[in-house]
């Protein structure tokens, strides 16, 4: 099943995961921290590039029509690794589950918050916290 | 006969001529000597900082509002306006050339990874993002130049107060930003001066104590610190990290070469959603 959510309030669960501003390269206030959007569709890219990762889903609307394009900017490959991903976590053709705070003029694209990949594995992004156990 | 010096000849003038310019004087440069066992054994000595430290992020953004910067009065009125346009969605890009946060803005805002290495007479940081995160930090007690070059991280001398480093960088350019975000922050336009102690706080936790003197950008001299965490995975090691790759895209040109070809980005520095 493909659709499009739209959340108008901030989820406070997906907050918590919430990759935040990232990246030396830009400010991530562009996007809409108060609202999550769900992109329900199939990866026409992932780009594993500094300084921000990016990945090219379609979707296709809710109200119906032919598939569009979305733009979702992450945090780095090497913050990203610190969070479990690799490479080769998206490849083009998956289905995918991505959760962003959309861009706020509206065009197709958002800041990264929570990929849920076709297995039902859920990566986020981010700095991560400590690292349990090490001194 | 036409007078036809022979090549032993004109070498030999030649060589005059050279000899008769003074030489340097080789021995008065400064020189790192080379570092002897007992340099590398020293070093056993000092504290464990092995390992990647990753900014403490949340403590990161609860030290910029809690305990922000004393900006003189104009860049004040400033940063009341940059913070306006971040709130409103239409960040000043700060750092979308891609040039260096530099300091002290590495220290302060930086969501990536760093470490760091000891060896005789140098501490060295190194980081991601910005192709050439780097710094040196001189412990083999040498002052600072007498005019040194402006760089983005400065010119750093330190020295060891127990377990702690005590870092003193000057020489940094004046575009550099002190920042709090990557679209709040001022240019110190000119002559600061910073003093860090760093130092371990607690298990696999570094604190940098800086003190940032920026008579053109500051009210006075501010004091904050800056958190990093310690990880051990071999997968949290710091990666390259060259700022300038995300402006291109691989791909072929007309004689099947892998090469890099721009890619359009909006105003505020994110791969376009337009044009795709």
């Amino acid at each position: 099943m493909t659709r499009l959510a739209i959340s108008g309030v901030a989820l406070a669960t997906l907050a918590l995961l919430s990759a935040g501003p990232a990246g030396a390269h830009h400010s991530f206030a562009m996007f809409d921290p108060t609202k999550v959007v769900v992109l329900d569709g199939a990866v026409k890219e992932f780009s594993w590039t500094n300084p921000h990762v990016s990945i090219r889903i379609m979707v296709k609307p809710k109200a119906g029509g032919e598939p569009e394009l979305w733009t979702v900017e992450l945090t780095s490959p090497g913050n990203l690794t610190r969070a479990g991903w690799t490479r080769t976590t998206l490849k083009p053709g998956d289905a995918a589950e991505v959760s962003i705070h959309p861009l706020r003029n509206g065009e197709h694209g958002g800041g990264f918050v929570k990929l849920k990949t076709a297995s039902g594995q859920i990566f986020v992004g981010g700095s991560p916290g400590p690292q349990q156990g090490v001194s | 006969m036409p007078l036809r010096p022979s090549l032993s000849a004109v070498l030999t003038v030649l060589g005059v001529l050279l000899q008769a310019a003074p030489a340097p004087a080789a021995e008065l440069l400064p020189s790192t000597p080379a570092p002897t066992a007992k340099d590398w054994a020293s070093l056993a000595s000092l504290p464990d900082w092995s390992g990647t430290w990753v900014p403490d992020m949340r403590d990161q953004g609860l030290q910029e509002t809690s305990n922000p910067p004393p900006w003189t009065p104009s860049v004040a009125a400033e940063m009341r306006q940059a913070e306006a346009e971040e709130a409103s969605g239409a960040p000043r890009g700060l750092f979308i050339n891609c040039l260096p946060e530099g300091m002290p803005s590495w220290m302060l805002i930086s969501h990536n990874a760093m470490e760091i290495l000891f060896t005789p007479g140098q501490v060295t940081l190194l980081g991601e993002s910005d192709g050439n995160r780097l710094r040196r930090i001189y412990t083999d007690g040498r002052p600072h130049p007498a005019d040194p070059d402006p760089s983005f991280h400065g010119h750093s001398i330190g020295h060891w107060e127990g377990d702690t480093l005590v870092v003193d960088t000057v020489a940094i350019l004046p575009e550099t930003f002190i920042a709090l975000s990557e679209s709040v922050g001022a240019p110190n336009d000119g002559d600061m001066h910073i003093v860090e102690r760093i130092h371990l706080a607690g298990p696999g936790v570094l604190h940098d104590d800086l003190e940032i003197t920026a008579p053109h950008a500051l009210s006075r001299t501010w004091k904050t610190t800056r958190v990093f965490l310690r990880h051990r995975l071999v997968r949290d090691a710091i990666s390259e990290g060259v700022c300038l790759q995300g402006l291109f895209a691989e791909s072929k040109d007309k004689a099947g070469h892998a090469v890099f070809i721009p890619v359009p980005q909006d105003s505020g520095g994110n791969v376009a959603p337009k044009g795709q």
